[in-house]
């Protein structure tokens, strides 16, 4: 990896308040150009913290962040207009159409007029839901709002897209198309981070992951490389069960 | 700018679409107003006017005081006088059980015999006075003796309020006392036609020579009886403007606990930006609930035969005042939605705390009926600000200069709020204003 880090990150430790434990605890990590990068961990590992860090929806107990060679404490705004977040919840508003959401939160990034409408109605037939424009959300099938869901985080082409799980929960038509976009922004320049249970799906998703458990990172590479590295284990998945144990999570 | 209109418009389909809420922010305040000043004018008219209210008496005085005193409460306008329970003539029993089971609020016994023993009484003090200048003899004198006073039981509900059960006392006591009075002046006419035969006095009835004027000045000069509707209208216009911090807070904590929050500050806008745009949308659901309570007060209450609500000349001062009531009560909505973790604590915490406000700031009973502690407490309640305001406007006729200082207050209050919220926020969420 000669190129500079697009996201660096040093020495990141989240304590939240009126918790002993760390969050996070001292994490480094360099994430580069046009990767898709996989958080991989159990429940309370530390995913969602990471990327609300990266973000910018939480401050970090101590650490560096730099976003594009930007410190996000004092560049928070400037990072704000390059990164797109699809947050694990379907962060939608239930009464209003696709469209209204849609409008709205490509409003928030400054796009407006017909070019947004044009733009969002391009997005919604990727995805098979150009009928559904001018339906409420909360008329949605769970599919259906989560590829919307996926639609707002990316109105904008950022040069950064952070998704919480982009893919829990959905039917296996509605995972391929969501799984096949991503890869397609990603031909186009987009780096992606990217968190999920499904070590599968992470596997052939991601050029690389870190397994992150109980705020510490526990292996970085590429996923198949860290298979090889472990003959005895045949997948991913086996390779995760061993770095994090197999005791349950709270 | 773009985001923020772009925020309002948001806002504006969000409350558009939920016609749930709509029907409590809009029409709730209507029927509040409608049935509170129902309740209130029947209030205040049972001590006034209103022939509704029931009473049982048992007149066992056939002499004049019994009937001077059924004459005048069935005239009085106050009460409807019955006579009977079931369909059988009342008597002392009757009447106590009736009370007892609450199919009456008030039943009045008067005794038998009561005039006869007033007229002698009075006779006695007539003769004692006349004694005194000679001009009755000492030896007969001795002969009347004085009687104890007798007894007019009144039976009352025990829901009954002191205020109303006052009311009756009084009215009671005003028909002896005029009888007693009227009695004195027959008694002197005939003591003094008995010792001057030559004097022929006149018939004439003992009036009272004192008459009470009732006059409520206010700023225009102009003679105007304050009405229940005067009072109640603004009173419970601020109540229900102060209540929009139920919506506003669920719209707050909403749009946290559904994730659209965190989206919207992963974008490049300033949460005081959404903030604003819920303030602003707010703000004229508030100015249009305020317009159709007043709406309500000038319309629809006289179709309810209660007085319609007279707004005066000082429109702008009507809208100034309205529009720092709102502010007040959207400022404190925010602080109490930012500050509330979840929904249920806003909403409990935001009514009950509206409940305080409102019983502590004069709007159920009137600040000058409070003990003098709770008179000092009602000066730090933003609706007692607001009241204050409404009351020299629709009361007493005030204009811009009148309602400088409590929309001062109001203002201050929105502003310290807005402040509160926006340190509050940058504590706990430093990056993110």
């Amino acid at each position: 990896m000669a190129e500079n880090p697009i996201i660096e990150i040093r020495n990141l430790s989240k304590r939240y308040k009126g918790s002993d434990d760390l969050a996070l605890n001292d994490i480094s990590l360099d994430i580069y150009p046009n990767e898709i990068f996989g958080l991989l961990g159990p429940n309370g590992a530390g995913k969602t913290t990471a990327i609300s860090i990266l973000c910018g929806l939480f401050a970090p107990t101590h650490g560096e962040v730099r976003i594009d060679g930007l410190d996000l404490k004092t560049h928070l705004n400037s990072i704000k207009h390059i990164i797109g977040v699809v947050p694990q919840d379907i962060a939608l508003y239930p009464t209003l159409t696709a469209l209204e959401n849609l409008t709205f939160f490509g409003n928030m990034f400054g796009l407006k007029g017909k070019s947004l409408k044009s733009l969002i109605l391009d997005r919604l037939a990727i995805f098979g839901l150009e009928r559904f424009a001018n339906k409420k959300i909360d008329s949605f099938s769970g599919g259906m709002k989560r590829r919307v869901n996926l639609i707002a985080g990316l109105l904008h082409n950022p040069k950064i897209l952070f998704l919480d799980e982009p893919t829990a929960g959905i039917d296996v038509q509605s995972k391929i198309v969501i799984l096949e976009f991503l890869h397609e922004i990603n031909n186009n320049g987009t780096t992606i981070i990217y968190t999920s249970h499904y070590m599968e799906e992470a596997e052939n998703l991601c050029s690389r992951v870190s397994i992150i458990d109980r705020g510490n990172i526990v292996s970085t590479g590429n996923p198949k490389k860290l298979v090889a590295e472990h003959p005895e284990f045949k997948n991913l998945e086996n390779l995760y069960l061993y770095l994090t144990g197999k005791g349950l999570r709270d | 700018m773009f985001k923020f209109l772009s925020a309002v418009k948001k806002e504006y389909l969000l409350l558009l679409r939920d016609k749930a809420g709509i029907i409590i922010l809009f029409i709730m305040p209507m029927v509040l107003i409608v049935i509170m000043s129902l309740m209130q004018e029947v209030g205040w008219s049972a001590i006034a006017k209103d022939p509704k209210v029931e009473i049982l008496l048992v007149n066992n005085d056939k002499d004049s005081l019994g009937i001077n005193m059924e004459k005048g409460l069935r005239n009085s306008g106050y009460f409807t006088v019955r006579d009977s329970v079931d369909k059988m003539p009342v008597t002392i029993k009757s009447a106590r059980a009736a009370v007892k089971r609450g199919d009456y609020l008030i039943a009045i016994v008067v005794p038998e015999g009561i005039t006869k023993s007033m007229r002698s009484n009075v006779r006695v003090a007539v003769a004692k006075t006349l004694a005194g200048f000679g001009m009755f003899n000492p030896n007969l004198l001795k002969s009347l003796a004085q009687k104890g006073a007798d007894t007019v039981t009144i039976f009352f509900d025990p829901t009954i309020k002191n205020v109303f059960k006052n009311a009756v006392v009084s009215s009671i006591k005003e028909f002896n006392y005029r009888s007693e009075t009227g009695m004195i002046f027959r008694a002197f006419n005939n003591e003094m036609a008995k010792q001057f035969p030559a004097y022929k006095p006149e018939n004439i009835e003992f009036r009272e020579s004192l008459q009470f004027k009732e006059v409520f000045p206010n700023y225009v000069e102009q003679e105007a009886i304050p009405t229940t509707v005067q009072h109640n209208v603004p009173a419970w216009a601020i109540f229900a403007m102060f209540f929009i911090i139920i919506p506003l807070t669920g719209s707050m904590i909403k749009e946290r606990e559904e994730g659209s929050l965190s989206r919207l500050l992963s974008m490049p806008v300033a949460y005081i930006n959404l903030l604003l745009a819920k303030v602003t949308v707010y703000f004229f659901v508030c100015l249009v609930q305020s317009f159709l309570m007043i709406f309500s007060g000038i319309f629809i209450l006289p179709y309810f035969n209660i007085p319609s609500l007279v707004i005066g000349d000082h429109v702008t001062a009507l809208f100034i005042m309205t529009v720092m009531t709102a502010l007040a009560a959207l400022g404190y909505g925010l602080l109490v939605g930012t500050i509330s973790t979840t929904h249920q604590q806003a909403a409990a915490f935001g009514a009950v705390s509206i409940i305080i406000l409102a019983a502590i700031g004069g709007i159920w009973v009137p600040v000058y009926l409070m003990p003098t502690v709770m008179r000092q407490v009602a000066l730090i309640s933003p609706l007692n600000w607001a009241i204050t305001g409404f009351y020299n406007i629709f009361l007493r006729q005030g204009g811009l200069i009148t309602i400088l200082v409590p929309a001062t207050k109001l203002l201050a209050f929105f502003l310290v709020s807005i402040l509160i919220t926006y340190i509050y926020r940058k504590i706990k969420s430093p990056l993110n204003i």
